[in-house]
């Protein structure tokens, strides 16, 4: 049976939300690591494997070749902004995201950003541009402040994604996280996200709760992975039961054969 | 409660939140009753009926709830009307805009890559596209010389999307509010909607500006302070506090615009 919850996004039921995660640990052995790595090894495949809660959610579908835009940047600027401010509590929102911008753009400068990273493409940015990427990541760290601002327990910005390589599968997993919420007892992770839940907003999550669990060395799963909408206003919860984290295992590697029969399909 | 304020303020910025000391506690209650009156009201619509795609209400759909023409809604209207905003969001964060309309074209091209829109300011002809690039020129110094500095600790945020679905999603309430400033963690309101509007302001302005309120307090289930929209057509600002009976007032006319939508073959 799966453990997804569906609420109203408000302070109160956020909170309620984290304390009532369960405080039973579960976690992921060697065991389960080679199980899945010999189930991505039997999904035949040339290229390096790529997987995250999107392409759960879009079955494996092709994407668009990614670019940058002020929306795909403004998390990484966004975070960036709400990580410098953990360090130096003085800056405003205002002053991180530019710091942010501008540290992109001594990167370049300096000639440290590669063609097609955010530095590079910040560095061939007009005026008006920039003052649009800002505005973006603006609202980002915003929206992220205000929900962590909310929160009644010790919480911290998430120093990054959870990468999982898994082994000898030619296959990486990214789980995104943005605000990691740990007491004593757990740790429960809030990834914030943008739009309103679509009908398979519970296998996303719950391969971000299997990608974060797979990330953790010791495999130990969060209690609970809390996915924000704050577009929408909803709220969705996984917590770590072992079905929960199989179906989110299987899910991802169903994606793996779904893209791979899409890529065949195509080469046809 | 609209603000009649006892001197005119320098700047619009000024006039956005008012003095911390006046602000009411900040209110949390209303917005589950603020639903069942939208689903109870949109029972009686809809009946047992449920449409095939969801009926969608924007503050587009509060406008004009008569049959009447609004040349704010021709393309050349629309355009004028997305390049304000893109010089307002560059103002937002501080950016200098020394050229409105190619600085906001150059943000709004970023922005969408490419749209019908911007097809119709691409095909413009050299004396259309100066009509245009005046228009938005003079719409954008208004904005410019009453807007004032947005200070960066009152958290503004540009184009803030809201969607709520009502009745399992057989309505779906969109909304993009312009501005917003103030934050929602706090213990009296302090979030400040606020619209720009390249035309005169009119009772459908009206209607838009309670439509934020109510979609924002759904949204966030907190209830802003103060609702208000600029014409930078005319350098008017109008600005109400946001209570209960607005609120309800809203919901009443989205509930008739909902009606009228159902009606429609």
């Amino acid at each position: 049976m799966s453990t997804l919850i569906h609420r109203r996004l408000t302070r109160n039921e956020l909170n309620a939300l984290i304390d009532s995660a369960p405080t039973t640990p579960v976690s992921l052995s060697d065991d389960h690591r080679r199980s899945l790595s010999a189930r991505f090894r039997a999904v035949p495949g040339t290229d390096h494997r790529r997987l995250d809660a999107w392409t759960v959610e879009q079955a494996g579908r092709a994407q668009r070749g990614f670019r940058w835009s002020p929306t795909t940047a403004r998390r990484v600027l966004g975070s960036g902004a709400l990580r410098r401010i953990a360090s130096a509590p003085a800056l405003s929102i205002g002053e991180a995201v530019s710091d942010e911008i501008t540290d992109q753009l001594l990167r370049a400068a300096s000639g440290y950003a590669r063609g097609g990273s955010l530095g590079y493409w910040l560095a061939n940015a007009s005026v008006p541009e920039l003052g649009l990427i800002t505005a973006e990541a603006l609202n980002w760290a915003t929206q992220v402040t205000e929900i962590a601002e909310g929160l009644e327990n010790d919480w911290r910005i998430a120093p990054s994604d959870a990468f999982y390589d898994v082994a000898t599968a030619r296959t990486t997993l990214r789980g995104r996280r943005d605000l990691v919420v740990a007491s004593d007892e757990h740790r429960v992770i809030i990834r914030v996200r943008a739009g309103t839940p679509g009908k398979s907003a519970g296998p996303g999550l719950r391969s971000d709760l299997t990608i974060e669990t797979l990330a953790h060395p010791g495999g130990l799963a969060p209690a609970r992975f809390i996915g924000v909408w704050p577009e929408a206003g909803v709220v969705l919860s996984v917590d770590a039961t072992m079905a929960d984290l199989r179906r989110g295992a299987r899910d991802l590697v169903r994606t793996a054969v779904a893209q791979q029969r899409i890529r065949a399909l195509i080469a046809a | 409660m609209a603000t009649l304020t006892d001197s005119s303020p320098r700047f619009v910025v000024d006039a956005l939140r008012g003095e911390r000391q006046t602000r009411p506690p900040v209110d949390t209650t209303s917005a589950p009753g603020l639903r069942s009156v939208l689903e109870d009201g949109i029972f009686e619509v809809l009946g047992a009926e449920k449409p095939d795609s969801p009926l969608v209400i924007r503050s587009s759909s509060l406008r004009q709830l008569a049959q009447s023409t609004d040349i704010s809604l021709s393309p050349h209207g629309r355009v004028r009307g997305i390049l304000v905003n893109q010089v307002l969001r560059l103002l937002s964060v501080g950016t200098s805009v020394n050229s409105p309309f190619d600085d906001a074209l150059q943000a709004w091209r970023l922005e969408s890559g490419a749209g019908e829109l911007l097809g119709y300011v691409d095909q413009l002809g050299s004396d259309e596209r100066a009509r245009l690039e005046t228009d938005v020129t003079a719409h954008s110094i208004t904005l410019i010389r009453s807007l004032g500095p947005v200070p960066s600790r009152w958290l503004p945020r540009s184009a803030v999307r809201a969607t709520q679905q009502l009745c399992a999603g057989a309505v779906l309430l969109r909304d993009v509010i312009d501005l917003m400033v103030g934050t929602t963690a706090n213990d009296v309101a302090s979030v400040a909607l606020f619209d720009v509007t390249t035309s005169p302001l009119g009772e459908g302005n009206e209607r838009t500006m309670r439509y934020h309120a109510l979609v924002e307090t759904l949204r966030t289930s907190i209830v802003p302070l103060r609702t208000s929209t600029f014409s930078t057509a005319t350098g008017e600002m109008w600005s109400l506090d946001v209570d209960t009976e607005l609120l309800m007032r809203s919901a009443e006319e989205v509930l008739a615009a909902i009606a009228n939508q159902w009606r429609k073959p």
